[in-house]
């Protein structure tokens, strides 16, 4: 609990945001609303404590709208059609990438499941959710293992697919056992409501995220 | 009680298999979702592509939980992780949910255990996916007049009305299918080459 000088940001209000998020990328016809939304996530970013992967955001939001609006129009067709959707789309995508960068760095799992606990999520969802969240790492990790063994070998080509995959997916079942002889002699199957030694409090910080994402929201639907 | 899987709810164990496979089905899911927007016949034939690949990880599932609920499950963790993204809009959970409904149905009616059943049921559950494209077709113009405003070149436009003719809509449906389908048999390929002689299934 060192890091009491960053905000701390309660997961159901992450998830609140991630939800306004999504509405305004879907309703947003107003430039302004998208990039005022987009600065707020990183100022929050910021506060939280990643400085740096704020910067950042804000840097690639500003090379996607110099591509968008200076280089496509002036470019060659090819480049231009094929990069007009993924650019568009992206730049969509951007606050909920940030909400969710910020999330993954900032939120352990374990305040994310308690989080969804108090609002009642089923608790079969929420185990089945948090493996598949925590498995993400460890694909990446087999995956490094399994390139590394395929490099001593030589091969190529399609081979190469069957070569990763077929490990992935032995691996993983190998792992869902083991995960699940753990996960059952602790209790997982235990109807008992469960405790947690994490206790979310939501705060005024919190509530100042939640007003600004629904004005936000509004502005989005409202102005055309 | 425990001699009938239909009564059965999903244990612990099931959960964390589904769990595991999810992800593996998302990370392929994503590789092509990342792809489909290089360009937008990529992006028709994206819930192909990826119907095509992702067959291991589903029928794998398949086989570990032959149980109700695990292909929905499977399909609400895509589409909560996928919300993340704010790639997940209105009509893409629509037609998840549907097929998701309906892959649960196909593996009910088959008992969860033939193959013919769970080929069926990853056939619908591909086409879950051709609601990330669909808008191009629901909201024709809206869409147009939408992207045509923030900076669009017009040849990108004349692509785009090429693209989401009434025949391309067919090829968005037919693609999972053919997909699934292929992706079902590489599967059983697999599954009788390395899986079984490894005792995983």
């Amino acid at each position: 609990m060192s890091m009491q000088k960053h905000l701390r940001i309660d997961p159901r209000t992450g998830l609140l945001l991630l939800v306004m998020s999504n509405i305004i990328a879907f309703t947003q016809n107003s430039f302004s609303v998208e990039t005022g939304w987009i600065l707020f996530l990183c100022l929050l970013a910021a506060f939280c404590g990643c400085g740096r992967a704020a910067a950042r955001w804000l840097l690639a939001f500003c090379l996607l709208l110099g591509l968008q609006y200076y280089v496509f129009p002036v470019s060659a067709k090819i480049i231009a059609t094929s990069f007009s959707i993924f650019a568009n789309y992206t730049r969509r995508m951007f606050p909920c990438l940030i909400v969710g960068m910020l999330m993954v760095k900032k939120t352990p799992l374990r305040d994310l499941i308690v989080g969804l606990r108090k609002w009642h999520f089923p608790q079969k969802l929420i185990v089945a959710v948090s493996v598949t969240l925590r498995y993400f790492p460890a694909i990446r990790e087999e995956a490094g293992y399994i390139r590394d063994a395929m490099k001593l070998r030589k091969i190529h080509g399609l081979q190469k697919v069957e070569c990763l995959v077929i490990p992935l997916m032995i691996s993983a079942t190998g792992t869902a056992e083991e995960l699940a002889a753990a996960a059952v002699t602790r209790g997982i199957e235990n109807p008992a409501p469960k405790t947690s030694v994490v206790e979310l409090r939501l705060t005024a910080a919190d509530g100042a995220c939640i007003l600004a994402g629904v004005l936000f929201t509004a502005a989005s639907c409202l102005i055309r | 009680m425990a001699s009938n899987n239909l009564n059965r709810g999903l244990t612990g164990k099931d959960l964390i298999t589904v769990g595991i496979f999810s992800a593996l089905y998302f990370v392929i899911n994503f590789i092509f979702m990342l792809l489909g927007g290089l360009h937008p016949l990529i992006w028709i034939l994206m819930p192909g592509f990826i119907a095509l690949f992702s067959g291991i990880p589903f029928m794998l599932m398949c086989a570990k939980v032959q149980k109700p609920w695990a292909v929905l499950l499977m399909g609400i963790i895509t589409g909560l992780i996928y919300f993340v993204t704010g790639q997940f809009t209105v009509v893409i959970l629509v037609t998840f949910v549907i097929s998701c409904a309906l892959a649960e149905l196909a593996r009910a009616v088959t008992k969860y255990g033939s193959f013919q059943g769970n080929t069926a049921a990853f056939v619908l559950f591909s086409l879950g996916m051709t609601g990330s494209p669909l808008p191009l077709w629901l909201m024709r113009d809206s869409f147009l007049s939408q992207i045509s405003s923030q900076g669009i070149p017009a040849d990108y436009l004349e692509t785009l009305k090429a693209v989401s003719s009434p025949a391309m809509l067919i090829v968005l449906f037919a693609a999972p299918v053919v997909g699934a389908i292929f992706g079902a048999y590489i599967t059983r390929g697999m599954f009788k080459k390395h899986f079984v002689k490894a005792g995983i299934v």
